[in-house]
């Protein structure tokens, strides 16, 4: 049919609001006193049991003498006032909150009575990145139109003090007063202290049009397109080499290495086209899609200074200090994927459906050279003739080639029969199989100097460490063993589901589920992931009127034999003329009890009942009860996860003009893992090539494990009255999460600084996120057509995360700059206004 | 059009008007079966100029609207909206402000004003005569007589293929989801797309609740915030993924919104390519950007590797302790590997450029 929509067929733009009325619509939501029917009172409710708001008042007015067409609509203008801690990141995370006027919302709607054309528009502004503006129009069942312009903001934080000049820019340099790459602690600390406090954020300005009807008897097309203007900041990195192992001595340019928290311009363009056809017959459904995407990175690097003096650790001066550094941000890609459909309807209510997929991913932008410096870097004393010359590194004739080149093809079929030969029982299958192919093929090879490899760190880790540049060659970097090629990480998936479904009496519905997963990742650790999963529900409908939605799921993952390292191909240790250092085989990649949790055996059990009953003839008491466990075969790695929850709500709706809810929930979720230290005295030495957990390498003593736990609360309440002369709405939110982390371990050997053992009790410091709103609003008419809305907002939290802790006395640690202090620990944050309504 | 040559094909699913057995009704036979009283409908609709009137033509013409078989009357004739209305005089004002509805007064369905209620509730004969017996029309609502299978088996009549190419098989048909679950064409109570509830978001909570409160927490999709739906991502009505999501997988899903994720990268990483839920929880998490462990905790759970990644971290490794470690502070990892969802930089292959 031409008038369904194919929205939800597509990614995106399903819902316009924003932070003064999520729905995008609630001015219009004025409840008919007279209700839904003369014949019964109250309101029906959906066939699980929860109660249908009660109808609103949306008469049209015709529009000139004797045509056809009424409309509707509203205008509601405004002005809000902010105050208390409005700048907090938590106010205003995804709503650009302004002191000033504000649209409300402008709605119109026209209705054609005789040829079912309409026109709708929607539109609210809270500031210029806070917006949106749609129109539909079109024809019931013939054809319809959508165009929209909409700006959504978010900030990350509004806490930040970069040191750089150039924030915004791909290109950040350091404030005068700092000596790139040979600053004093000092220095960077008095530039931190004097840098302007920012906000971290960027906006999303989306547009789009799209146009579906009918194009030829019942085959039904569409075409959209999209195109988004990503816009701002994000917090970024910035990477030296370490500090932690290198703490300052006392020296005015304190330790070594270099930690940077820097900020990246997000400047991105995004252009979708979808084109949808369809045909709809007797027994054949067809349906094909095609999806483009095509992104455009318009600062594709970041450039950045470094302030810090980066020293090596035998004590000799460097042959140059390290200033500079960057970081490809992401190329430009283009994406299509094109999905063909076909369902053909079959006796005893059944159904033969198809579909296939092919997409692919591909970009082939320029690839910069490996490193940005100048002159060189490195050091060179006896042995260690460790120098970087820059100007064999830095231009693209150091690569193999000059541009990525990269590709993903990816392909999906799927085939699903369903048959039902009696009313009380049915069964399906179904079998799905997809592929995702890496083309991408890269080789790190200077064909200037001969050497495979790349410059770490922007050459600051072969400034500090011998034998660490990141280099392989046959002469000095014979020992090194570092990564010289890309890895083309895909998989194919195939899956088998059966399932069958039967109706036990006229109320109850049992229904079982049985699925077979085999899994072919590539290049990872295992080769073959086989999970089979059985999943048993029931509906019922005899509990009263009560609708119950019971489920328990089970699932057991296990595979083939799992290697813990894979990538030896990929590294110089496989090229011809590495040679172990001292005769001793690489260091062990890791260590080989570990299993990553995507690839490790896992059981998994599953449960959820899901409640609707009607109480009263006016209310409505639904709960949700959940919980998942997963255990994982793990002795290092992901050992365990749990969660279990409920939610509760009680909605009341008496009358048109008195609504009432309630809700609470809690969760609480744990995740356990574990890990080894690893001996780092005797990497280099024999022993550091094994393995093995409980070897020298990876002492049972160095073993730790980390226990994550978590409690959600959540509660809240609305109310809502027209007392006639005043309507009162009034809503109060609110949510408190409580993390706390444990650890725990088989000796100080798993620490870093195995002196602070005695310092330490077993736990981080709880986080903590809170958050409480109290909305208020008064709507009281003035005319027939004018009303008058005031309005407020009242939000507090509090806010802890052990990761901030001491940034809001110093952000600069030795060797490390931070930028963002991290959101506000406390804040209270105020909103009133006013809103003039006019019917139009 | 289509979609009543489409029912008359299957078994047990509704056939046209034409095909029903017992002959057509005259305008007087339908008046004999009417109530005494229409209850002031009239009176109401009268007075009211602004409003439709009930068309005066005849009663079923139905040539090309499917009227839906009722398994429950089966000897039921079809009697036109003006019978309906005759009751149902309120339920006929709010239905006019529904899309739906509205549709069917254009003749978007090529079936007449007469066809607005009998293309949904079965022919109501039977049901004029005694209103009072259940199942005597198709009703949709709690309680209803009828099974859902007969419910969405009328709403597909007219909507099946397209986005519901996939619902037979779907979680939401299998666990007994009737379109009225979600949808109310009887009245206008949301923007657009004829729902149960004033959003999207309401829609789903109605089950989805302890999705919905995730929503709440310190790093989430901007739900709450009236930027997005549910149903930006997912698709209600049944998809190729048991999530119902939109896409082919996860990440087609998120690349959609977050495009400079795709790639693909000259150096990725396994587990992003993979799949984000490795590391993120879409709808709402206590960590920053999403995450579903504290970092570098997350990271840790599969990098032990030698030398830096696997030592234990503790408090005193925290900015106010003795031992500040940049492995643990601010964004921990990230700091560093800040490509971490690949980079394409030929010195990016462990995410530092």
């Amino acid at each position: 049919h031409a008038s369904d929509g194919s929205d939800t067929m597509r990614v995106g733009d399903m819902q316009y609001g924003n932070g003064l009325d999520p729905r995008g619509w609630s001015p219009l939501m004025t409840p008919d006193a007279d209700g839904m029917s003369w014949l019964h009172p109250g309101m029906l409710r959906t066939p699980s049991g929860a109660l249908y708001p009660y109808p609103y008042t949306l008469a049209g007015k015709p529009l000139g003498q004797g045509g056809d067409w009424t409309y509707w609509g509203l205008l509601q203008l405004g002005y809000i006032h902010l105050g208390g801690d409005s700048d907090a990141e938590f106010f205003r995370q995804y709503t650009d909150w302004k002191n000033g006027a504000v649209l409300g919302l402008w709605a119109m709607g026209f209705d054609n009575r005789a040829t079912g054309g309409y026109v709708e528009f929607r539109g609210s502004r809270i500031s210029g990145d806070d917006q949106y503006y749609r129109v539909r129009a079109g024809r019931y069942g013939h054809y319809k139109f959508q165009a929209f312009y909409r700006d959504i903001p978010h900030t990350v934080s509004t806490n930040a003090f970069p040191i750089w000049q150039g924030i915004g820019g791909g290109d950040l340099t350091l404030p005068a007063g700092l000596t790139p790459g040979g600053s004093t602690i000092a220095a960077v600390q008095q530039a931190s202290d004097a840098a302007p406090r920012r906000t971290i954020a960027l906006t999303r300005t989306r547009s789009g049009l799209s146009l579906e009807g009918q194009l030829y008897r019942d085959w039904i097309g569409f075409a959209s397109i999209t195109n988004e203007e990503r816009d701002g900041t994000r917090l970024w990195g910035g990477p030296m080499f370490f500090n932690f192992a290198f703490p300052g001595t006392g020296s005015p340019f304190g330790g070594n290495g270099g930690v940077l928290e820097t900020v990246r311009p997000i400047d991105f363009t995004t252009t979708d086209v979808n084109l949808g056809l369809r045909r709809v017959g007797k027994v054949w459904h067809f349906n094909a899609l095609y999806n483009g995407s095509f992104f455009r990175d318009h600062k594709s690097t970041l450039d950045y200074q470094n302030p810090f003096l980066i020293t090596n650790v035998i004590g000799v001066p460097n042959a140059g200090p390290v200033v500079d550094g960057e970081y490809s941000l992401e190329p430009d890609n283009d994406y299509h994927n094109l999905r063909l459909e076909l369902s053909r309807q079959l006796k005893w209510r059944g159904e033969l459906s198809l579909a296939a997929a092919y997409g692919t991913m591909r970009q082939d932008d320029a690839l910069l050279p490996p490193v940005n410096c100048t002159g060189t870097l490195g050091f060179a004393a006896g042995p260690f003739q460790q120098l970087i010359p820059c100007e064999l590194w830095n231009t693209p004739a150091a690569l193999s080639r000059t541009h990525a080149n990269a590709r993903i093809d990816t392909q999906l079929f799927d085939a699903k029969i369903t048959f039902h030969p009696g009313r009380n029982f049915g069964w399906h299958a179904d079998l799905r199989y997809y592929n995702e192919d890496n083309k991408t093929d890269y080789l790190a090879y200077n064909p200037l100097t001969g050497q495979y490899g790349y410059i770490s760190e922007n050459g600051s880790q072969g400034s500090v460490v011998p034998g660490e540049v990141g280099i392989f060659d046959n002469g000095y970097y014979a020992t090194s063993n570092v990564q010289v090629a890309n890895v083309p990480f895909g998989y194919r998936d195939t899956l088998l589901e059966l399932g069958a479904d039967w109706n036990v009496g006229t109320s109850d519905a049992l229904s079982l589920v049985y699925t077979f997963d085999h899994n072919q990742p590539r290049h990872r650790e295992r080769t073959r992931l086989d999970e089979q999963r059985i999943k048993l529900s029931w509906v019922s409908r005899s509990l009263g009127d009560a609708t119950v939605r019971a489920s328990f799921e089970y699932g057991d993952r296990d595979g083939g034999a799992y290697n813990h390292d894979p990538y030896e191909a990929y590294y110089s240790a496989s090229l011809p003329g590495y040679t172990p250092a001292d005769g001793i085989a690489p260091t062990a990649f890791t260590v080989d009890a570990m299993r990553k949790y995507d690839m490790s055996d896992r059981k998994e059990t599953k449960a959820r009942v899901i409640l609707i009953y009607p109480l009263a003839d006016s209310s409505t008491v639904s709960a949700t009860f959940y919980g998942s466990r997963d255990r994982y075969d793990a002795r290092i790695g992901r050992q365990d996860t749990r969660s279990t929850g409920f939610t509760g709500e009680w909605d009341w709706q008496p009358a048109p003009h008195t609504n009432a809810s309630v809700y609470i929930g809690a969760e609480t979720t744990r995740l356990k893992l574990a890990n080894v230290a690893d001996n780092e005295a005797i990497v280099g030495a024999p022993g550091s090539e094994d393995p093995s957990f409980g070897g020298p390498l990876y002492p049972f003593e160095n073993y730790w494990h980390d226990l994550d736990r978590e409690r959600d609360y959540n509660a809240g309440i609305t109310f809502a009255h027209d007392f006639g002369r005043v309507k009162l709405d009034l809503a109060w939110n609110y949510t408190q999460s409580l993390s706390q982390l444990d650890y725990d371990y088989a000796s100080p050997g798993a620490l870093t600084h195995p002196e602070a053992a005695p310092l330490l009790d077993g736990s981080f410091p709880d986080n903590h996120y809170r958050s409480s709103t109290f909305d208020a609003s008064l709507s009281f008419p003035i005319t027939a057509s004018v009303g008058v809305r005031l309005f407020g907002r009242y939000q507090s939290g509090s806010f802890l995360d052990w990761h901030y802790l001491g940034f809001d006395d110093t952000l600069v640690y030795d060797h490390r700059i931070y930028t963002d202090r991290g959101p506000q620990m406390h804040y209270r944050a105020a909103l009133v206004g006013a809103m003039l309504s006019i019917r139009l | 059009w289509s979609a009543a040559r489409a029912q008359s094909t299957q078994g047990d699913t509704p056939a046209p008007a034409t095909s029903q057995s017992s002959g057509r009704l005259s305008q007087s036979d339908i008046a004999r079966m009417l109530p005494a009283t229409d209850m002031g409908a009239g009176d109401f609709r009268k007075d009211n100029p602004h409003l439709h009137q009930a068309d005066e033509g005849p009663a079923t013409p139905f040539d090309a609207a499917p009227i839906p078989h009722n398994p429950l009357a089966p000897q039921a004739d079809p009697v036109g909206a003006r019978t309906c209305i005759a009751c149902h005089s309120l339920e006929n004002v709010r239905a006019s402000h529904s899309l739906h509805v509205q549709s069917f007064r254009a003749g978007a369905a090529n079936s007449g004003p007469q066809a607005a209620c009998e293309s949904c509730h079965g022919p109501g004969s039977e049901h004029a005569k005694n209103p009072a017996l259940a199942g005597s029309i198709i009703a949709f609502t709690h309680g209803a007589a009828a099974d859902v299978h007969t419910q969405t088996a009328v709403c597909l009549g007219c909507h099946a293929g397209g986005a519901r190419q996939h619902w037979l098989g779907s979680v939401h048909e299998a666990r007994g989801l009737s379109c009225s679950d979600c949808h109310n064409p009887m009245a206008r109570l949301s923007p657009e797309g004829v729902l149960a509830k004033p959003s999207i978001n309401e829609v789903c909570a109605t089950c989805h609740k302890d999705i919905m409160v995730k929503f709440h927490r310190r790093s989430h999709m901007p739900l709450p915030e009236g930027q997005m739906a549910c149903t930006d991502c997912h698709n209600p009505h049944g998809t190729l993924t048991r999530p119902l999501l939109k896409t082919d997988t996860v990440n087609e899903t998120c690349y959609t919104c977050h495009a400079e994720k795709r790639g693909p990268f000259l150096f990725e990483h396994a587990p992003v390519r993979e799949s984000c839920l490795n590391c993120h929880d879409p709808h709402g998490s206590n960590q920053q950007t999403l995450l579903v462990a504290p970092l570098p905790m997350l990271c840790q759970q599969c990098h032990t590797m030698t030398r830096h990644p696997n030592d234990l971290q503790v408090p005193t490794n925290l900015g106010r302790g003795p031992n500040p470690d940049e492995r643990l502070m601010g964004r921990a990892c990230l700091t560093c590997h800040t490509n971490i969802h690949g980079s394409n930089n030929p010195s990016g292959s462990r995410f530092h450029k």
